[in-house]
């Protein structure tokens, strides 16, 4: 039995290629990413070790706050505090150390380098002591006057620089100006290493001006004399000075290497995610696939079981074979997935030094790949094997090769009890219950998919395919007829083709609608609020203090402008109960770390905007007031309506919040303001704000200018533009293109998800390509007679293709549907909590898009089957059985 | 009584020196050894002769479904040895019927659209008239929107034969084409192609293994080890019957 099982299994190799196509695809993303992120925090971790390896221990403020972007903020050192810790037992020698970002690199284009993605352009000050320096000058010397830089070979070589050329670099303080290369570095004792960041060392009184810091470092780092540990020196620094936070160089290094992993580890998850779909689609062609194999082989089961198999012998047999196809796919995949970690990895080391471009292949990586695999796979055949376990004998003698069995109680029963359970998921994920409410969301999207694809698909194919075809035989024309009875004839395999594209195109429509909607609600948002006829705005969202600081000044001296509105951003952490309350992480105190633990108390960090009061409610319209903009003073904020209820704030009551800068402050609720502007529920008028803030976010971040009536705003652009013509880290917009840039960033984050989902789509178009070509197999005779009675080549490719058309059309159809419905469902969840926050909108283009294009692939699947088809020989094909 | 039959203009189709060679060397089988033959149009003619004598491979050829290895046949005036497959096709379609044994029919289409199909393919209308007699004499006027496996293996051949005739073809080739049916059904389906070649004007070939049905024709043309070995006209069941006793002794 067994023998046999495989000798048809090694008889159809092209079947088994088809078949294991998508196990293959979905192993290889999961695998590759993981090969290539365990690769990539093992070389990070190597680097990050060589750029702090010559600390032995580091001196830091107390003073800090998480942020939502991984890099905790801190507050600088005074530059006093380096003798103190020189003066300390054990310290070979001490230093402040300048890093920080903020100015950037301007291009030989003019435009911005790195422009806002990866890894940042640094701030650094040039340290003489050579064992406490970051990384090793490869050429040249170090920077002596304010004019000269350092910066590293991968900056240099990309920007085709060399020793003594000029760099433009664009500061708050002197806009774009050239500083001279005085030398090269590189990380690592030979200076061949990078991390890719762009490092730009300047003298440290530069430095510290650059950055808004004078006197004043990021921390102090320390080596210690010889025969001293690392946790000696720190405790004996630590006992010293106990109001500073003291680290060991390793603490501090393994912490930094701990922050960049995490990048790496939302990029494994985001990916392997899209590993789990190509999986969930491949499970559906799989299934399909042995579906119609089985049943092609009715007869050869029959006859098998006439001669005496068992039950059980005919499902091993099926089990086997699934078992083989799922072995050979996860090699496959693995190989796949460990060609797609070397390629990426080879890209990856244009940017920066990786310790090895070959993947080390993991132990767990193959467990994985072969577990999934064959369990993907033998679970996918065995409902289909204990179907034909019941293959009586008799059917050896009567002709049945398509399954036309109608759809089963049992069947419908669970499909309803799958729709059923899926909801409650989603209405308990919603609602916020329950363990993990967003695996709640999605596992409940996914029984409701499944079951509607599975259930609902065969009761809905035959009339829907159709229905499709209808067009197609307009004027009589035979063909689309004929292929609309063809979909129609096996509805569940049909059905089960169409499955695949469903969940992929479900995905897309959902996240299309969702990205749409969300565009569409900060347009309303800004559009109705926002009176501003110009915003001076950041090129990127990353690039702070990139506007000068003069830059408000001079605008209003252009003639035409009436109002100018700066504004900044800063985090703050709110201290009144219900912030404490809904506090989430204590900072946590890394091992190591002696002195002063982190001082920041526990309280709900939020976003707050630095404004002009006598202008801002100019600007943008934030409804009613209660209380006075005069109103806002030093010490004094305004808070958004609804956010003020929830937390039962009113005007006058005073909050505690903690800065970052200076510690617990007490601010007063000056005016309460009835609608918000984007993240902005918290308003610091500059007066409290700018004693408060980092130097870093201390500059302003957008600048809304409105003109006087009348005033000609063409001119008023044009001079805006010859402000800051120079200036690339910094973009005149008038309100359409803030809207743009505002939204932008789901553009990008949408242009990846596409075309990771397009590979979902990719798969499910090789299930209906793995389809046709088993139902051409098995409509060989009928297709032959067709041919025999004058049917073309071409009229009989192009039935083939109307009916991958039919398929196509039917699974992009139930995706858009539940796309909808669930995006619906979605916004309907949101706006119950926050009305108005989401205004739903159907892209209606995008949408159409989607469902040509998953046509148009529908139909290319199809091409290869029907041109095997239209090939074949028609005598053969006729005398077929 | 001679053993070829010169080609003459009148003829519906024919063959001048057929040779049909499969496999090479020593598999090769010469299932045409050189069959000449002509068959005149509004004529029933029967072809016979030992199971793989050559009888399905010279109708295919004929019926331009597989190609010669040397000779030439035709349909009407036109010869097929040097038409391309679209060409072909198109004539399969348009001037040749063709019934098989068995599975005949396409599953999804009704009984009415099967008869219709090669004038569909054509884009074509069927003539009305012409449709309506078929349909009467076959007698499925009310088995028309049925699907094939709805209907009776007999009925089922009835409609293939009149799926064969809609289109006014040249000619009809038909191997074996009651081979599946009890004899009952068989001498409708018999019956039906002798009224369309008689009554209507048409031309059929008919392969068969049974005197009986052979009887129905015009002429028995009787084919061995793919050459043509005797032939008779006016048959009937008994002379047959003594023609084959004779043949195989
Ligand atoms: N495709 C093929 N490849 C090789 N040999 C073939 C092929 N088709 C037919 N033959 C051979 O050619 C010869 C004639 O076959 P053909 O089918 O024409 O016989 P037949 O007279 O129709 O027989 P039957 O009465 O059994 O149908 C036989 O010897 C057969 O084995
Ligand atoms: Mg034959």
């Amino acid at each position: 039995m067994i023998r046999i099982a495989l000798k048809d299994l090694f008889a159809r190799k092209r079947r088994l290629v088809t078949t294991g196509i998508a196990v293959v695809l979905g192993i290889a993303f999961l695998t590759g990413t993981q090969l290539l992120s365990v690769s990539l925090s093992d070389s990070i971790k190597s680097l990050v070790g060589d750029v702090y390896s010559g600390f032995d221990a580091v001196v830091r403020s107390p003073r800090t706050q998480e942020t939502p972007f991984g890099q905790p903020i801190r507050t600088q050192v005074p530059a006093g505090l380096v003798d103190q810790v020189a003066a300390v037992d054990g310290v070979g020698a001490a230093v402040g150390v300048v890093e920080s970002p903020g100015p950037e690199i301007v291009g030989n284009d003019g435009k911005v380098v790195g422009g806002g993605f990866g890894p940042p352009t640094l701030v650094y000050n040039w340290i003489d002591d050579e064992g406490l320096r970051i990384g090793s000058l490869r050429q040249g010397g170090p920077p002596t006057t304010a004019e000269q830089i350092v910066i590293d070979f991968r900056t240099a070589d990309s920007l085709g620089k060399q020793l003594g050329d000029e760099l433009s670099i664009a500061t708050t303080q002197d806009g774009v100006r050239p500083y001279q290369i005085v030398g090269i570095s590189g990380l690592g004792d030979d200076g061949s290493q990078s991390t890719g960041v762009r490092p730009i060392t300047f003298t440290t009184a530069e430095a510290q001006r650059l950055l808004n810091q004078p006197d004043q470092f990021n921390f102090v780092a320390a080596r210690a004399i010889d025969g001293e540990t690392q946790a000696d020196l720190a405790a004996r620094i630590g006992e010293e000075l106990p109001e500073w936070q003291v680290l060991t160089g390793e603490a501090f290094t393994a912490e930094n290497q701990e922050q960049i992993s995490q990048f790496v580890d939302i990029l494994e998850i985001f990916v392997s995610v899209f590993g789990y779909v190509a999986l969930i689609v491949a499970i559906f062609i799989i299934y399909n696939t042995f579906s119609i194999i089985i049943t092609q082989r009715t007869r050869e089961t029959a006859l098998l079981r006439a001669v005496g198999a068992t039950r059980r012998q005919v499902i091993v047999a099926t089990l086997l074979e699934a078992i083989v196809v799922g072995l050979v796919a996860a090699t496959f995949g693995l190989a796949a997935g460990f060609a797609l970690a070397t390629l990426l990895l080879r890209v990856l080391s244009g940017f920066f030094t990786i310790s090895s471009t070959v993947p080390s292949l993991a132990g767990g990586v193959v467990v994985l790949a072969v577990v999934i695999g064959v369990g993907v796979t033998v679970l996918s055949a065995v409902i289909p094997a204990i179907r034909s376990s019941k293959v009586p004998p008799v059917a050896a003698i009567t002709e049945v090769a398509v399954d036309r069995t109608a759809i089963s109680v049992s069947r419908r029963i669970w499909g309803a009890a799958l729709v059923v359970g899926g909801v409650a998921l989603i209405g308990t994920g919603l609602a916020q219950t329950g363990p993990n409410p967003l695996y709640q969301v999605g596992g409940g999207a996914l029984a409701i998919l499944v079951s509607v694809a599975v259930i609902l698909g065969p009761l809905i194919a035959r009339p829907v395919s159709r229905a499709i075809a209808a067009p197609f035989s307009l004027g009589g024309l035979i063909d689309g007829r004929l292929a609309g009875e063809n979909a129609a004839r096996s509805p569940k395999r049909t059905a089960a083709a169409a499955a695949a594209l469903t969940i992929g195109v479900t995905l897309v429509t959902l996240i299309a609608i969702v990205a749409s909607s969300i565009k569409a609600s900060a347009d309303d948002a800004i559009s109705s609020s926002v009176k501003a006829d110009f915003v001076v705005a950041t090129a990127s969202l990353t690039s702070f203090g990139a506007i000068p600081a003069d830059s408000a000044d001079a605008i209003r001296e252009i003639p035409g402008v009436a109002e100018v509105s700066p504004i900044r951003f800063t985090l703050l952490r709110l201290l009144d109960p219900v912030g404490v309350a809904s506090a989430t992480t204590a900072t946590t105190v890394p091992a190591g770390q002696l002195g002063a633990p982190s001082d920041a108390p526990p309280g709900e960090d939020t976003f707050a905007l630095g404004i002009d009061p006598a202008s801002w409610f100019d600007v943008v319209d934030s409804g009613g007031l209660e209380g006075s903009p005069e109103d806002l003073t030093a010490g004094t904020m305004a808070v958004e309506r609804k956010f003020a209820t929830e937390r039962g704030w009113r005007v006058g009551d005073t909050i505690p919040v903690y800065f970052v800068a200076t510690g617990v402050q007490p601010v007063r609720v000056a005016v309460i303001y009835d609608e918000q502007l984007g993240q902005g529920s918290i308003l610091l008028p500059l007066a409290t704000f700018e004693p408060n803030s980092l130097p870093l976010f201390n500059t302003d971040s957008q600048i809304f200018v409105t003109t006087e009536p009348g005033a000609d705003t063409a001119a008023v652009k044009a001079a805006l533009d010859a402000q800051f013509a120079d200036i690339p880290t910094v973009s005149v917009q008038d309100l359409q293109e803030y809207i743009q840039s505002q939204t932008g960033p789901i553009n990008v984050f949408l242009g990846i998800v596409y075309a990771l989902l397009g590979l979902a789509i990719v798969i499910a178009l090789i299930g209906i390509a793995n389809t046709l070509s088993l139902s051409v197999l098995e409509r060989t005779r009928e297709l032959g007679l067709l041919r025999a009675v004058g049917m073309t080549r071409w009229q009989l490719r192009r039935t083939i293709l109307i009916e991958a058309a039919i398929i196509a059309v039917f699974g992009t159809l139930m995706g858009l549907v539940i796309g909808i419905v669930f995006a619906g469902a979605l916004s309907v969840a949101i706006a119950a909590d926050n009305p108005g926050i989401l205004t739903f909108q159907l892209p209606v283009v995008q949408l159409l898009v989607i469902v040509a294009v998953a046509t148009i692939a529908g139909v290319v699947a199809a091409l290869l089957p029907a041109w095997r088809a239209s090939r074949m020989n028609v005598l053969e094909a006729v005398s077929s059985s | 009584m001679s053993m070829t039959t010169t080609p003459s203009g009148t003829a519906a189709a024919g063959a001048v020196d057929a040779v049909k060679v499969y496999g090479t060397d020593d598999t090769e089988v010469r299932a045409l050894d050189g069959v000449t033959i002509d068959f005149e149009r509004s004529r029933f003619t029967a072809i016979m002769g030992p199971s793989g004598s050559g009888k399905s491979t010279l109708m295919h050829c004929l019926a331009g479904l597989d190609r010669l290895s040397a000779g030439r046949v035709r349909i009407g005036d036109v010869f097929l040895d040097d038409l391309s497959d679209a060409k072909l096709t198109e004539l399969r379609r348009d001037k040749v019927g063709f019934v098989f044994q068995a599975f005949n029919l396409i599953p999804t289409l009704s009984a009415a659209e099967n008869i219709t199909l090669p004038m569909d393919l054509a884009g074509r209308k069927p003539d009305a008239a012409w449709m309506d007699q078929i349909i009467n004499i076959v007698g499925l006027a009310d088995r028309l929107s049925h699907r094939p496996s709805e209907l009776s293996g007999g009925q089922q051949q009835r409609v293939a034969v009149a799926r064969a005739l809609v289109s006014r073809p040249e000619i009809v080739f038909a191997d074996e084409p009651t081979g599946n049916l009890d004899s009952r059904s068989g001498h409708e389906v018999l019956g039906f192609m002798r009224y369309a070649v008689s009554d209507l004007n048409q031309t059929v070939v008919v392969v068969t293994h049974d005197p009986n049905a052979a009887a129905y024709a015009d002429r028995v043309v009787f084919l061995a080890d793919g050459r043509i070995v005797d032939q008779m006209e006016n048959p009937t069941a008994e002379r047959i019957i003594d023609s084959m006793k004779q043949l195989g002794g």
